[in-house]
């Protein structure tokens, strides 16, 4: 890898002010993204992905708080720029796909005003030029030209998808965030529409960060793959080594859910025991309640960093390196 | 959009025979023989009598009676006002009509601005004690005893600050040697009115609709110069000073109703908003960098309209409500101070061809509300 990372998160804390107390959604996470790379986020729902996402953007709700850290984009902090420089990075340097991408477009406006929209925001020139620009993303991604002018209601759900993704495409941002953009759809649409995504993706060299609670899917779309667990990065490493050699006993957990992570997809089986309660985290590892290596220190003092090369974990008991082969 | 338009036509056309039907039974399940109201009434001569007979059929039995009252409400003949006696009760209501929608008109535009606008605001910024005061005053007014605001409105700027005429429609002293009818005045005051809000529409259309840079400036240039030119006309034809009487005369109505009204559509924009607030629509707005306005008027506001709109057609009720007790209080001779002073008069003909008046102008705001709707939402095509 070359030079300093596209961004890089640094120690990142949000928290939610509730009124049965703080929520700690996002705690202390630090991680990189490389210019092209796809970073895969995988966690159980609740455990602070889209938080996360919406922090980086600037995003979070009213009632959260970025307490700590730093989103680096090109070396430039963003937690510390004023409201009027970060939305000049908003959309044009990073885009977003959203978790309800059904629900991202303004049901009164024609679809292609809403891209111009935003192209005007950033890159305004001629509406002539606009409409061009908005010809090709549809090219892109294979939407027909005759329905830039036609509204939202007048597209499936697999069309939206698509005119979402042209939208975040728009501006040529240096990074995409999805968050789960397809799970209101088919799922061959959604395989379709993922596979396509991320071919443009490549094709651009635009970063992405891809998040989901679907291990098949992050399997098929991430270069780097992190695991999230009640608001921590519990396991960083390259897809093949997070797939082949997990080390985080939460991972594999999440892996047996999926039992062939790159055949046919089966419906996500709950793991065992409940996800934790965000307002009283358990003491030590987190997930030391629904670990079945847990041990006595595992509920005393929070677990070690365990490195393997670039591939690390935060575990008391991991499993024992296997040989190469 | 046509047959969606097309049906709610004839919804509203099958209302209308619904609410004149239920007019000729009320009237006629009043104690005592209605046609002894009708015809024994003693300020009537003979032959006018003779005509009522035969016009309304008060000899006939009540389905006969009712089927010549719906022909005569569709031919609009509701016969000769008592109270005003010989003058028809369509020509007293054409006299009338036009000043009572004049009134609301203008008094619900206002009203719904001002109540959209600070609905906006107060959603956007919760808490602080604008958004308290306002809320607090809104509600106040809203709920207030309206006869004693009118009162308090008229006792302090007309009587005390001596602004504005204490009521009536216009001043006769002034009309005592006018060149023209008060009425036709008003007419040619209401085209007036009506050519510059479509000019004034037009720009704005124009402006927005081809991106041109420094729109703001055009449109609010575009009024001055209308308005400059309306009252350059009405100068030259010498009756401006009798416009600016009836003028002078609405204002006070028009602040009364608009000051207890705004604020229904106001508490009404604020929950619409903070309900838009939560869409995901808005934070794609957001995250696309737009500036904070934008998102809250391009989107937050926009979407949040559509319900505020829907809600107009049940205020309007509220509005017939205020209207009459208004009307009375101000002396504005109106259609409802006319149905007011119609009942108490044992008018009945006035009565009757008010009530079913008053039904077809609430049906046709009705109408109106949904062609506005329809082109606000382009969601709607069934
Ligand atoms: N506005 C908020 N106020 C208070 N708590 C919140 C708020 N938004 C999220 N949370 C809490 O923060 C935690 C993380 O939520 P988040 O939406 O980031 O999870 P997620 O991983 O994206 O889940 P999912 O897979 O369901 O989308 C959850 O416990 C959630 O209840
Ligand atoms: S630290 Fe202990 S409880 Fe946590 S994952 Fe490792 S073995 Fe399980
Ligand atoms: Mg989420």
């Amino acid at each position: 890898m070359s030079g300093a990372p596209l961004l890089a998160v640094e120690d990142l804390t949000l928290h939610y002010a509730t009124r049965a107390g703080e929520v700690c959604a996002v705690d202390g996470v630090s991680l990189t993204i490389e210019k092209g790379q796809a970073l895969g986020l995988v966690g159980e729902s609740g455990c602070g992905k889209s938080s996360l996402a919406l922090a980086l953007l600037r995003l979070q709700p009213d009632n959260a708080q970025i307490l700590s850290g730093k989103v680096l984009l090109d070396g430039v902090d963003l937690v510390s720029l004023s409201d009027e420089a970060m939305r000049a990075y908003r959309w044009n340097r990073i885009a977003m796909v959203f978790q309800s991408a059904m629900n991202a477009l303004d049901p009164v406006y024609r679809v292609g005003d809403q891209i111009i929209e935003a192209l005007e925001q950033h890159v305004p020139s001629a509406r002539k030029q606009l409409i061009e620009r908005v010809q090709e993303l549809y090219d892109l991604v294979n939407l027909d030209h005759s329905f830039i002018a036609r509204y939202p209601h007048e597209y499936s759900g697999g069309m939206k998808q698509r005119a979402i993704i042209a939208m975040a495409l728009a501006c040529e941002p240096d990074l995409i965030i999805a968050d789960e953009p397809t799970t209101a759809l088919d799922v061959i649409v959604q395989d379709h529409i993922l596979r396509e995504f991320g071919n443009i993706r490549r094709e651009l060299n635009m970063s992405m960060l891809y998040i989901s609670h679907d291990m098949a899917v992050i399997a098929e779309v991430s270069d780097v793959v992190a695991v999230m667990y009640a608001g921590k990065i519990v396991e960083y490493g390259t897809a093949e080594e997070v797939f082949t050699r997990p080390i985080h006993p939460y991972t594999q957990a999440l892996m047996s859910a999926f039992p062939s992570v790159t055949g046919e997809k089966h419906e996500l089986a709950t793991l065992g025991g409940e996800p934790p309660n965000p307002l009283g985290l358990p003491p030590g590892c987190h997930f030391h309640p629904r670990c079945p290596f847990a041990t006595d220190i595992c509920a005393e003092q929070e677990p070690p960093t365990v490195r393997r090369g670039e591939h690390w974990a935060d575990c008391w008991n991991p499993p024992e390196e296997q040989g190469d082969d | 959009m046509a047959s969606y338009l097309l049906s709610r036509t004839i919804q509203i056309l099958l209302t209308l025979f619904a609410f004149i039907c239920i007019v000729f039974f009320l009237v006629n399940a009043q104690p005592g023989d209605i046609s002894n109201v009708y015809a024994m009434n003693p300020e009537l001569p003979p032959d006018a009598r003779e005509r009522l007979q035969s016009q309304f059929g008060l000899n006939q039995p009540l389905w006969q009676q009712f089927l010549v009252y719906v022909k005569n409400v569709f031919t609009g003949s509701f016969g000769l006002s008592f109270s005003h006696y010989p003058r028809s009760v369509a020509d007293v209501i054409a006299e009338r009509l036009p000043r009572t929608v004049a009134l609301f008109f203008t008094a619900t535009v206002f009203s719904f601005y001002l109540g959209f606008m600070l609905g906006k605001i107060i959603a956007w910024k919760r808490g602080g004690w604008t958004e308290y005061a306002t809320t607090l005053g809104g509600v106040t007014l809203y709920t207030v005893f309206t006869p004693w605001f009118a009162l308090m409105m008229i006792w302090l700027f007309a009587f005390k600050a001596g602004w504005f005429p204490i009521g009536k429609f216009l001043d006769p002293v002034l009309w005592r040697e006018a060149p023209i009818e008060a009425n036709t005045l008003f007419g040619r005051m209401m085209l007036t009115a009506l050519a510059l809000s479509i000019v004034v529409f037009a720009v704005f259309l124009a402006t927005t609709r081809l991106r041109i840079s420094g729109a703001r400036l055009i449109q609010l240039g575009s009024l001055v110069v209308a308005v400059g030119v309306m009252i350059g006309i009405w100068r030259a034809t010498g009756t401006g000073n009798l416009a600016w009487d009836i003028i002078k005369h609405m204002v006070l109505p028009v602040l009364t109703l608009t000051l207890i009204s705004f604020a229904g559509t106001m508490l009404l924009t604020r929950n619409s908003m903070l309900e838009t607030m939560r869409e995901d629509f808005v934070l794609a707005a957001r995250a696309k960098g737009l500036p904070e306005k934008a998102v809250r008027d391009k989107h937050v506001a926009r979407n949040a309209l559509l319900p505020v709109v829907t809600s107009l057609v049940f205020s309007l009720a509220f509005a017939i409500d205020g209207g009459v007790i208004i009307e009375s209080v101000f002396s504005w001779p109106g259609m409802g101070q006319t149905l007011v002073a119609a009942a108490i008069a044992e008018d009945l003909p006035l009565a009757v061809g008010a009530f079913v008046f008053v039904g077809i102008f609430v049906l046709l705001a009705h109408l109106a509300v949904d062609v506005i709707y329809v082109f606000l939402d382009p969601r709607i095509r069934y």
